[in-house]
């Protein structure tokens, strides 16, 4: 079972490093094979590993594998292990799983890019850093990784780099997710430096004996990383612009696992977060209020790949919700459908895109049902998982969550208002895309650019990860069965037991009521955008300038910062840097053209001086003594 | 020890530097200045041999050698000088010799 965990890490990397080496000797297609074949294997690994470990006690599933000893500090030292436990194997399993599914579908989609070698070689080291992150067995392993998808977020971003948009995301997305890494790295520093140490085993369970500042300076730092790789407020402006990668990449890392590490970093830390209550309910506040604030904009983008993004935002606003409130399992567990119906979506969408040669405005879309039907299935069955309809995948996961967060008392149930406007606007902003997409009159763009997806293994790579995600979209969520049939609750609580326990009635009104809003949204999207009964209202400044986020930080860093800079140039590089130098210069010219009147050039007034000075010296030398 | 008091002998090397010394100050022509070099060199060279003679030691004595055998170098470089100067035609007058102002 170590053996797997460590081929399933390794594979990708080695695939990599493979590609990069091989450069031309590979061909473009061998290297997409390469790239897939490396995380099917990591897969199949991850589900070896999942076998043995279902063959083990359920108290003893945490099996740590120490590699070597990575660095010495001191007194400290951290090792280069891995942790094979019951949450780490979820995500393996998530990553590997999803990621080769997309990884496959880039084939297609990459087919006849320039630089094919160099993006599948990017895809494979993404994954190895997301298994990094998840196989971690200390905390500097999990920042590793942690750094490391950071890395190749930002490369694949700029990955078309002669496109100036897709540089400025790029810089955006890494700038914003440097912030998250630093509050991180100073919680980690103040950790090593209470308990000497970055091993979970030692750490976690001294979490609760740090005391009340040290506690919540902590879990805060964890958080600001959280919030950071997961777009949650305050610093999710990055997750929309990070949407001019290629399309499988919004699938892969800004949807399915990279933006939900967060939230798997909160269920893994959980004991740090639990130390701190404030904090941990800080994190379901900020999760509650970026869903609401993702939905409402969703509502106005025009941008397919927008579109989902910013639902991307607001469900991962509903994992925090739930892994904020305790409620880990079921956060989790709304991770990996949720990785199932936004890859879906976003794959659906990308085939949208391909066919209409690049275009992603919604609104020069129109009436693709016709000419893309089971393209539209796909995407109708992730739209009806997204909006939480039964029996899709979203309706039990979200309603989980959403069951969990009535169950934890007041604070809990504002958090539940919140969650249920959500799926309101979940259902409207998801409805409203499908309708504008696929439903009405063909668009005359859509006439005119229109071609048919190719029968060959372009199109074959395209579509089967569409069609395996669409069955697992429909029916991933059976998988746990809300107060009958638990087995994910019970696979992962004995790395995070939850701390609330929603009743059967509180689970059946948050279900019925979710499903009712969310089928409300869609009757709503119907009535507006699919039957054209009434207007769609006029698009609100305020949701268009996405609630003015991006303004309110150029005036609050970006321009004080300028200003700052340009203050230091006036008022120190100029005067002291640049005026010490140069003022040394005019001194010692200065010093020079005093003393050039000394050098007569007349031989005989230096033999004066030598003379005189002679002179001098002699009667000193006489009268002194 | 014989002979006149070693006053006598300092008064005359005296005599002889400083005429050397003014001749280095006051004349123009690089030939006299050479030559009046060398009258200092050799009034600093009997002060060393009365020195010598007075203290009955051979220190003074050496050292006047090393001095004669400096002062010969010295004017073999400085006459060559002199006779380049002459030969481009140039003023043999170190005033005018000024290419080093400052």
């Amino acid at each position: 079972m170590i053996a797997a965990a460590w081929i399933c890490l390794v594979a990708p990397l080695g695939a990599a490093v493979a590609i990069t080496v091989a450069g031309q000797r590979l061909s473009r297609r061998g290297a997409g094979y390469l790239a897939t074949a490396s995380v099917g294997i990591s897969f199949v690994a991850a589900l070896v590993s999942f076998s043995v470990l279902l063959g083990d006690p359920p108290h003893d599933r945490s099996h740590p594998s120490t590699l070597w000893r990575w660095l010495t500090a001191g007194p400290y030292h951290f090792d280069l292990r891995i942790l094979v436990d019951p949450l780490s194997v979820f995500m393996m399993l998530v990553v590997a799983g999803v990621g080769c599914l997309i990884v496959a579908y880039s084939i297609g989609y990459m087919d006849g890019d320039d630089e094919e070698r160099r993006y599948f070689a990017y895809m494979a080291l993404f994954v190895f850093s997301m298994l990094l992150l998840v196989q971690g067995g200390n905390l500097l392993m999990l920042l590793a990784g942690w750094g490391l998808v950071g890395l190749s977020s930002y490369l694949l971003i700029g990955f078309w780099h002669d496109r100036p948009s897709a540089i400025a995301a790029a810089k955006k997305a890494f700038v914003m997710n440097a912030i998250g890494d630093a509050t991180m790295a100073l919680a980690l520093f103040l950790l090593i430096q209470r308990t000497g140490s970055l091993d979970f085993e030692v750490v976690f369970p001294r979490g609760a004996s740090f005391g009340g500042w040290a506690a919540n300076l902590i879990a805060l730092g964890l958080l600001g990383g959280a919030v950071a790789k997961s777009a949650q407020l305050p610093l999710q402006t990055w997750l929309p612009d990070a949407m001019e990668g290629p399309t499988p990449v919004s699938a892969l890392i800004h949807a399915a696992t990279m933006v939900t590490a967060g939230v798997y970093l909160i269920v893994r830390t959980h004991a740090l977060f639990e130390a701190a209550p404030r904090v941990q309910e800080l994190a379901a506040g900020l999760g509650a209020a970026t869903l609401l604030l993702a939905g409402l904009i969703a509502l106005v983008q025009t941008d397919i790949k927008r579109v989902i993004a910013y639902s991307t935002m607001s469900q991962i606003g509903y994992m925090f919700l739930g892994a904020g409130l305790g409620a880990y399992a079921n956060g989790m567990f709304h991770l990996m459908t949720h990785a199932f119906f936004k890859a879906l979506l976003f794959m659906a969408a990308g085939i949208v895109i391909h066919a209409l040669a690049d275009e992603q405005d919604l609104r020069r879309m129109g009436g693709l049902r016709r000419f893309l039907p089971r393209t539209y299935w796909a995407f109708l069955v992730g739209a009806l998982a997204l909006a939480g309809v039964p029996p899709f995948a979203g309706f039990f996961s979200k309603d989980s969550i959403l069951a969990a967060a009535l169950a934890h008392g007041w604070y809990g149930q504002i958090l539940w208002v919140a969650g249920m406007v959500g799926a309101f606007l979940t259902g409207l902003y998801t409805f409203r895309m499908l309708f504008m997409a696929f439903w009405g009159e063909p668009s005359a763009f859509v006439r005119e650019h229109f071609h048919a997806l190719r029968r060959d293994v372009v199109g074959v790579s395209l579509a089967v990860p569409v069609a395996v995600l669409t069955v697992l979209a429909a029916l991933g969520g059976w998988l746990q069965f809300a107060g009958i049939w638990t087995p994910v609750s019970d696979w992962l609580d004995p790395v995070a037991p939850a701390l609330v326990e929603a009743s059967g009635l509180q689970e059946a009104i948050s279900s019925l009521l979710a499903v009712l809003l969310g089928v409300a949204g869609i009757g709503a999207a119907w009535w507006i955008y699919g039957a054209r009964r009434a207007k769609a209202p006029k698009a609100q400044p305020l949701l268009e300038r996405k609630f003015y986020f991006d303004e309110l930080y150029d005036v609050l860093f970006y321009r004080p910062a300028v200003l700052c800079a340009r203050g230091l140039l006036a008022l120190v590089e100029q005067p002291l840097v640049f005026g010490s130098v140069s003022g040394i210069a005019e001194a010692v010219r200065g010093l020079g053209s005093g003393t050039r009147g000394l050098q007569t050039g007349l031989v005989r007034t230096y033999a004066l001086a030598i003379a005189a000075s002679l002179a001098v010296a002699t009667v000193v030398f006489v009268a002194v003594r | 020890m014989k002979g006149p008091d070693v006053v006598w002998y300092l008064a005359v090397a005296a005599f002889l530097f400083s005429t050397g010394a003014l001749g280095v100050l006051i004349r123009r022509s690089p030939l006299i200045v050479l030559l009046s070099l060398e009258i200092m060199l050799n009034g600093a060279n009997l002060a060393l041999i009365a020195f010598a003679r007075q203290h009955g030691r051979g220190d003074g004595q050496i050292f006047a050698l090393a001095v004669m055998a400096v002062a010969a170098s010295e004017v073999v470089v400085g006459l060559g000088l002199i006779v380049a100067m002459a030969r481009r035609r140039l003023d043999l007058d170190v005033d005018k010799l000024r290419t080093l102002r400052g």
